[in-house]
């Protein structure tokens, strides 16, 4: 029942997250962020197997610090992709793997120009303009299909995001009252209410 | 439903007179969900040699990057470039390391060998290379595709008639599978270079 | 027999020999020194002139652990190399483990802890490094740790390493002062280097730490500014003596 939403725009990546921890058919909390800022310009999002998930972000979000402590810059969004990618695929095939669903959203910090990557638990990884995870997928990559297009302004990412989100509260069964919003671009991470 | 049918794919390599073509569609998917239209399925292993992989698209990726480390180290070592036979059976023993839960990969080679005599081959998940003298198809579109290139294929085509033909093939087969499609990639091999073009197909 | 020969093996009278010839390594290695102030902690460091062709800023002797701890070294740069990675390693597992940045005292500890392994294992010789680490904890005050190749560790109000480090020492225990200012625990740092270095500003190169834990270097213009005030002071003190003989 988890939800990821990502939209890239001109000089962004706009990602949204359902705030709800469920267990069964029990709601643990509303609030949780299933989200980890890997760096200044890159956001990783992530579902799955609850423990897996925020183990594995953190990993990665400490590999991508150590990676900037050693070298004194930062990874770009390709070179994490393709990082956490890896990682992935090499615990695909361990003896228990990780159990994954990732959206990595970023920036380029100097020319601003936006990508996002779609990886599931079994590391195929795509870049994408928009890109969803979980049943949302199923309802609202139509939506962006019809209104997605090439260099959306912040306002106009916000509304398509609205309307992938109003279609979940009309014909999704799951009960998702909250999510956590978040911009990425050349002057970091911040969180925005819609 | 088989592993082999999660993302989808359709992989087609032909022979022709004094060159070879590999083709593949470009859909990434989920199941029946499209997500990406540009997904790569092929990849050049050198000038001549290009490969194509069909099934799990993990797979697809983790073993187009160990084939690329594999063809540069072999490049280092032996100051040569490979060839296709050598590729071949370089892919084949790669999967048949893992004979006993291994890759969900059909991989297709197409390529020149030094004489620049044209070399087309494909093999299952576990290595078993097969090397007709037409045409070679795998994915789940296979048994369209066979239809197509036993309809469409005849000896010593040229570079442009191969180019028709193996886009024709591809693109009439790939409408008759629901996970396939979403625009195709051709790549024909010839001792001049490689021709790549890309085919807007049905994008449903 | 010989004592220093194979590995870190005691001596009759109860020395180390490799352990010794480590911070012997050390005294032969540029001179590094570290001030607390009232609410900055300052690390200063001998740059050895770079030559003509070379980039200079490939020689670094100052080397960021975490966004919070810093690390200068006097010694061997090649093990200085290893140990910065070993610590920054330690740092984000640290991180990772307890979902908390490490207190410098922890890291120092981990160090020191590193460099007495090396002292005690088979097949291994000391690290030929003393490092200074400076940074701040959750608890906002500047701390300064100093370790050396045999894995002691300590935490100081002021010290140094390396080359003439003793007269810089004796330097500092002369001139520090408690709660001093920003800028007059830059200026300690700087006045103590220029007692060895000759060439002055060019090679010297100074960090600074604030309660923010942002490290900032200081340009060489800024050091250079601070270098031309205490050139000022001396010579006015100089001629201050001069006139009353």
């Amino acid at each position: 029942m988890e939800v990821l939403l990502g939209i890239t725009g001109k000089d962004f990546v706009l990602t949204a997250s359902d705030a709800t921890v469920a267990r069964g058919i029990v709601v643990q909390k509303r609030g949780e962020d299933k989200s980890r800022a890997l760096n200044k310009h890159n956001l990783m999002l992530f579902t799955g197997e609850a423990g897996d998930t925020t183990q594995f972000a953190e990993y990665i979000q400490c590999n991508t610090q150590l990676y900037r402590m050693r070298n004194g810059m930062d990874l770009s969004t390709k070179a994490v992709a393709s990082y956490v990618r890896k990682e992935l695929a090499t615990s695909l095939r361990s003896r228990n793997p990780y159990t994954v669903n990732l959206l990595i959203g970023g920036v380029d910090p100097k020319t601003g120009t936006p990508s996002l990557y779609w990886l599931d638990y079994l590391s195929s990884s795509v870049k994408l303009n928009y890109a969803a995870h979980g049943y949302a997928s199923y309802f609202c990559m139509s939506t962006m299909d019809r209104y997605w297009k090439e260099g959306l302004s912040l306002d106009e990412a916000v509304n398509l995001l609205k309307k992938c989100l109003e279609e979940l509260k009309v014909r999704f069964i799951g009960n998702l009252p909250k999510f956590v919003v978040k911009v990425t671009d050349v002057n970091g991470i911040r969180e925005i209410e819609i | 439903m088989s592993i082999m049918e999660y993302n989808g794919g359709a992989i087609i390599a032909m022979k022709g007179k004094g060159c070879v073509a590999i083709a593949a569609d470009r859909r990434f998917g989920v199941q029946a969900l499209t997500l990406g239209t540009d997904f790569q399925k092929v990849f050049p292993a050198t000038d001549k040699i290009y490969f194509g992989l069909a099934g799990l698209a993990t797979d697809v990726q983790t073993l187009s990057e160990k084939f690329r480390m594999k063809v540069d180290m072999y490049h280092l070592r032996e100051e040569r470039e490979i060839t296709p036979k050598t590729f071949a059976h370089m892919v084949s023993s790669t999967l048949y390391e893992k004979r006993f839960g291994g890759y969900f990969c059909f991989p297709t080679i197409a390529g020149l060998d030094a004489k620049n005599e044209p070399y087309i081959c494909n093999m299952d998940g576990i290595g078993c290379i097969t090397t007709p003298n037409d045409f070679v198809v795998s994915g789940t579109a296979e048994n369209q595709l066979y239809g197509m290139c036993e309809a469409l294929w005849e000896p010593d085509l040229e570079p442009e008639d191969l180019f028709e033909t193996i886009s024709q093939a591809l693109m009439n087969g790939v409408d008759r599978d629901a996970i396939s499609g979403w625009g195709g990639i051709v790549h024909v091999i010839t001792p001049e270079g490689v021709i790549t073009r890309t085919l807007k197909g049905r994008m449903d | 027999m010989s004592y220093d020969r194979a590995l870190t093996v005691f001596s009759p009278d109860g020395h180390l020999f490799q352990v010794e010839y480590a911070v012997e390594a050390v005294r032969k290695g540029t001179c590094a020194v570290g001030v607390r102030g009232a609410n900055i902690v300052v690390l200063g460091v001998e740059k050895k002139t770079t030559l003509k062709l070379q980039d200079p800023r490939t020689v670094r002797k100052i080397a960021l652990l975490d966004d919070h701890v810093c690390m200068a070294f006097a010694g061997l740069n090649a093990d200085a190399r290893v140990l910065i990675n070993k610590a920054r390693i330690e740092c984000q597992s640290h991180r990772l483990t307890v979902e908390d940045p490490v207190s410098i005292e922890y890291i120092t500890r981990y160090i020191a802890g590193v460099q007495q392994k090396y002292t005690q294992s088979g097949g291994v010789r000391p690290f030929g490094i003393s490092t200074l680490i400076i940074g701040f904890d959750s608890d906002k005050v500047p701390k300064l740790y100093q370790t050396d190749p045999s894995g002691i560790y300590s935490a100081w109000k002021a010290n140094a390493i390396g080359r003439s480090s003793k007269t810089v020492r004796e330097f500092l225990e002369k001139n520090y002062k408690e709660n001093m200012s920003d800028d007059d625990s830059i200026k300690l740092a700087i006045r103590s280097l220029l007692e060895i270095v000759q060439t002055g500003s060019k090679n010297i190169e100074v960090s600074v730490m604030g309660p923010d834990s942002i490290l900032r270097n200081l340009t060489p213009e800024e050091v250079e500014a601070v270098v031309t005030v205490i050139e000022a002071e001396n010579a006015a003190e100089a001629a201050a003596r001069q006139s009353s003989k």
